[in-house]
């Protein structure tokens, strides 16, 4: 297609895409500065492959979903782009994977977009996708691929590749959840039964919290990881919620929530630990604290603009360009730095419900809300944890963090999202970019 | 479903407003009490990991650098000469802070005191952006050819070497033993460089450079401020002849104030200066008295510390007129710098400077011009004086008394052939059967450019002259290697 008939939204997109090239090379070029005294030797290539990367995404876009949003694709460059920059400013061979990461992660985006031609496809393989989810899950228990890292079991081990197949898992399950809370959602509703001046809850509807429940403690117990339990079980409790308007689904989730994470803090070392590095993290300084303090050291450190980057010292900061990666963007961009990263992220996350707002399907409203959920939680638990609001766990920031299963397990829910926006912004019975008619059976 | 999904958006909006709220208190209300947590190396870290200038020497020998390193302290300060320039330089560690020019001019090496220019270029703007060619150069007035004379003179004994240039106050040469390698502090591996700290420990006063941070007895050199107070204070003892003894009879007691060795002597000034006469000069103390000698020392810098651009500097002592009211023969000893009275090497230098500079006592500086990292001097040491020590008549009176005895005295042993040089010795007995040996001069005696103070302190007693015999030769040494030699002498910064 032309330019001169691509709509309003796709040139809007290019712009904040040139936009977000230029914030994350000026970024590139101070980092450079600040590290070493110099701009980066590549730094010309370094622009040229960034926008080479959104660009081929953009067109995409302009190919496959041009009536799209046009705020998410330049946000998770951006938030994507910043990212890159505090991990080469750490490592430059975690750098060099990243790069590689970024254009999979690209890739899948498009694949995303160029197979699931409507989100409601999905829907026909909910149990694919319940399994799929569930297996990914519960894949790094299976001995031999399994892999214990930092004491969490989040990892498979295959063939020289390192995967953490919890990211995928997340998708899976919004999807599944998203298709048969549609439908449950009535019935779900009505799961309250009068019994003389109490409402209780019929126990035949609880089977599907309880089943939630269940696999959340599984994670945790099995894998010992709270960060990723915590985020299925919000995502679940809160697309229950979303779908049936009952708000004592939220009660009954907090407080099974805080029974089953009680008990398991009774059984397990490694959570009774991380949770003893949160309370009180003075008293455990050099051991389940200093994660912690160092984060605190680093970010206060950062002050209102920050140091500037590539000029604080991150070498006692444990994994840096993981967890601990928002640590280093609060110690070199300060407060205002670290305020606007979370902006970007109110921004995507404000924008995913909003799509999910104007949609008029149930499934793709929900699904639309569920992967919002997981931004912005996923976000605010690892940030918060960073920050001492909640116990520090495991888990990355999306888009930010190093790590290629995060980045391309984002990319394609970045896909998702922008696909039910073009299904959403696409008017009934008009020919979209591929021609075909769509629309019309809604 | 609607009403829900913005809840869900009210609600993760709540949830980063509280991450927000945290992320101020973290950065702005606590941050303060973060950064001064004991725990907290980044601040210290950060301090240590600037990038330093180089020190040098004003012959050009790099005497301190820095070169990048892989680890967390990115630089690794280095000694090129090792312990040689350790009293001016000081040391540079992470664990035990830092001594000599590295404390006393840490913001110049590291730029953080350099002014703020707007670029005017394209290559200056990167300054903006990255403090990473701030730091600065500083060339010392110290001569490593100098230190190199001092620390081959001293031959290991202990003791210390000062040279100025009395137009300037400018140090020309800061020598002191016991000493040590200040690489042994500077070392990133804080287990081997505890070891070394702890191992250097076990020699006295080896983090005091002797030169400006300990004093000994003067002794005789002290017989410069008298004679000097004579001029300033009683001009009609100048041509009072005083008997010959051996020894002295003093009020209120039955002590006698001998002479070192049972010599015999007296005269009139000239006479009891070239032959160092105590039982002469402990009576032109009580002449004098109290009030005037203290009087004279205060403007020979006693019991001030010196203005040096060194850290700790020790101040030299002579007790208040007062102290002397119950202690009248006090008097007679501390006119021979005996008794209670102490002086720095620093300070008999700066003593014998006043009198080779017309009277008038120049602040002492090791600092001659820093530059920034393009070579280009940034600043240049302006001299200024100190104190008016004396008048230049009696600064004129005393050089004569000075030439005389190295010309026929005590100091014979500091003659240098076509060179007037200028000088008194000192032999200051300790009270434990041992000597601090001085010897202070200036040459050339008519137009000066160098004042020294040697002391070899502790020295075993084997006669009465050990200042002229053992001081001396070092103090020679010196003036030759900076006068002669074929190397012509450095300017002066500025002219006078």
């Amino acid at each position: 297609m032309t330019p001169g008939r691509a709509p309003a939204r796709r040139r809007t997109e290019l712009g904040l895409i040139l936009l977000a090239v230029v914030l994350t090379g000026g970024l590139y070029a101070l980092a450079g500065l600040g590290k070493a005294g110099n701009l980066p030797a590549n730094i010309g290539p370094f622009l040229g492959v960034i926008f080479a990367l959104l660009l081929v995404a953009h067109l995409a876009m302009r190919w496959l979903a041009p009536n799209a949003d046009p705020i998410l694709l330049p946000t998770a460059g951006l938030l994507n782009g910043i990212g890159y920059v505090f991990i080469a400013r750490l490592s430059t061979q975690e750098a060099r994977l990243q790069a590689v990461w970024t254009a999979i992660g690209i890739a899948a985006f498009i694949v995303t977009l160029r197979f699931v031609r409507h989100a409601r496809d999905l829907e026909r393989y909910r149990y694919s996708f319940a399994f799929a989810g569930i297996g990914l899950l519960l894949l790094p228990l299976v001995p031999g691929i399994g892999e214990d890292i930092n004491g969490a079991r989040l990892w498979i081990h295959l063939g020289g590749l390192n995967f953490q197949p919890g990211e995928m898992a997340k998708l899976a399950l919004a999807i599944f959840f998203a298709s048969v809370l549609v439908e449950r959602a009535d019935l779900l509703s009505q799961a309250t039964r009068r019994i003389g001046r109490f409402l209780v809850l019929d126990p035949r509807y609880l089977a599907p919290i309880l089943a939630a429940w269940g696999l959340s403690l599984l994670i945790f117990l099995a894998e010992n990881d709270l960060g990723s339990s915590f985020l299925f079980f919000a995502l679940f409790v809160g697309m229950l919620w979303v779908s049936t308007g009952r708000a004592y689904y939220l009660g009954l989730g907090a407080g099974l929530f805080g029974f089953g994470a009680f008990l398991v803090l009774k059984v397990i070392g490694h959570a009774q630990t991380r949770v003893q590095g949160w309370l009180d993290p003075w008293a455990h300084a050099s051991t389940s604290g200093y994660q912690l303090i160092q984060g605190w050291f680093a970010i206060a450190s950062g002050g209102l603009f920050g140091q500037g980057p590539g000029q604080s010292n991150a070498a006692n900061i444990p994994e840096a360009s993981t967890d601990l990666i928002f640590a280093v963007i609060a110690a070199e961009l300060g407060l205002v730095g670290a305020a606007a990263m979370l902006f970007a992220y109110l921004l995507m996350v404000g924008t995913g419900l909003r799509i999910a707002v104007r949609c008029d399907r149930p499934f793709e409203k929900l699904l639309a809300t569920g992967l919002s959920l997981i931004v912005g939680v996923q976000t605010f638990v690892i940030v918060g944890g960073v920050t001492r609001l909640i116990p520090l766990t495991g888990i990355t920031l999306p888009f930010v963090s190093y790590g290629g299963s995060s980045l391309i397990a984002n990319y394609i829910l970045l896909a998702l999202l922008l696909r039910i926006s073009h299904d959403t912004e696409t008017p009934a019975r008009l020919p979209d970019a591929a021609g075909t008619l769509i629309g019309a059976d809604s | 479903m609607n009403r829900q999904i913005r809840l869900v958006g009210v609600g993760i909006m709540v949830l980063f407003v509280g991450l927000f709220l945290q992320l101020n208190w973290l950065q702005i209300v606590h941050a303060p009490a973060l950064e001064a947590n004991p725990l907290n190396s980044l601040g210290v870290v950060k301090e240590y990991t600037a990038p330093r200038g180089d020190i040098v020497s004003a012959d050009g020998v790099t005497l301190a650098d820095s070169v990048p390193t892989n680890d967390e302290y990115k630089y690794l300060r280095q000694y090129p000469t090792g312990a040689l320039f350790e009293d001016i330089t000081g040391f540079f560690s992470f664990t035990y802070g830092s001594d000599g020019v590295e404390r006393t001019y840490d913001q110049v090496l590291t730029g953080s005191n350099s002014p703020f220019k707007l670029p005017t270029s394209l290559s200056q703007l990167r300054t903006l952006l990255t403090d990473h060619n701030r730091t600065q150069s500083i060339t010392l007035t110290a001569l490593d050819k100098l230190q190199k004379v001092a620390q081959a003179e001293l031959a290991g004994r202990e003791g210390s070497v000062v040279a100025l240039d009395p137009r300037t106050g400018a140090i020309l040469a800061m020598y002191s033993n016991p000493s040590f390698n200040p690489n042994l502090l500077s070392g990133h591996d804080q287990t081997t460089v505890q070891a070394s700290y702890k191992a250097l420990s076990a020699t006295p006063g080896i983090f005091s450079p002797g030169a400006y941070r300990q004093r000994w007895f003067p002794g005789s050199t002290f017989k410069i401020i008298t004679a000097s107070a004579m001029y300033d204070h009683q001009p009609a003892l100048v041509t009072k002849v005083f008997p010959t003894l051996s020894a002295l009879p003093l009020p209120d007691t039955t002590n006698l104030l001998h002479n070192f060795g049972g010599e015999v002597c007296g005269g009139a000034l000239l006479e009891l200066f070239t032959v160092s006469c105590d039982t002469g000069f402990g009576q032109v103390g009580l002449d004098l008295g109290a009030n005037s000698l203290n009087d004279e020392a205060t403007s020979f810098g006693f019991d001030q510390t010196p203005p040096i651009d060194l850290p700790f500097a020790a101040q030299s002592y002579f007790p208040t007129a007062a102290s002397f009211a119950q202690d009248v023969p006090g008097v007679a000893y501390s006119a021979i710098g005996q008794q209670d009275v102490q002086a720095t090497p620093l300070e008999m230098a700066m003593v014998a400077g006043a009198i080779a500079n017309g009277g008038t006592m120049m602040t002492p500086h090791v600092l001659g011009h820093v530059t920034n990292a393009q070579s280009q001097v940034v600043s240049t040491y302006q001299p200024k004086p100190w104190l008016q020590a004396t008048s230049a008549a009696t600064a004129a009176q005393l050089t004569q008394l000075m030439v005389s005895v190295v010309d026929r005295g005590t100091g014979v042993a500091a003659r240098i052939p076509g060179v007037a040089v200028a000088g008194k010795t000192g032999t200051a007995q300790t009270g434990t059967g041992e000597t601090d040996d001085w010897f202070a001069a200036f040459a050339p005696a008519a137009a000066p450019t160098i004042a020294v103070a040697v002391v070899l302190p502790n020295q075993p007693s084997a006669d009465e002259y050990q200042g002229g015999t053992l001081a001396a030769p070092i103090v020679k040494a010196m003036i030759e290697a900076y006068l002669g030699g074929g190397t012509a002498p450095v300017p002066p910064s500025t002219a006078p």
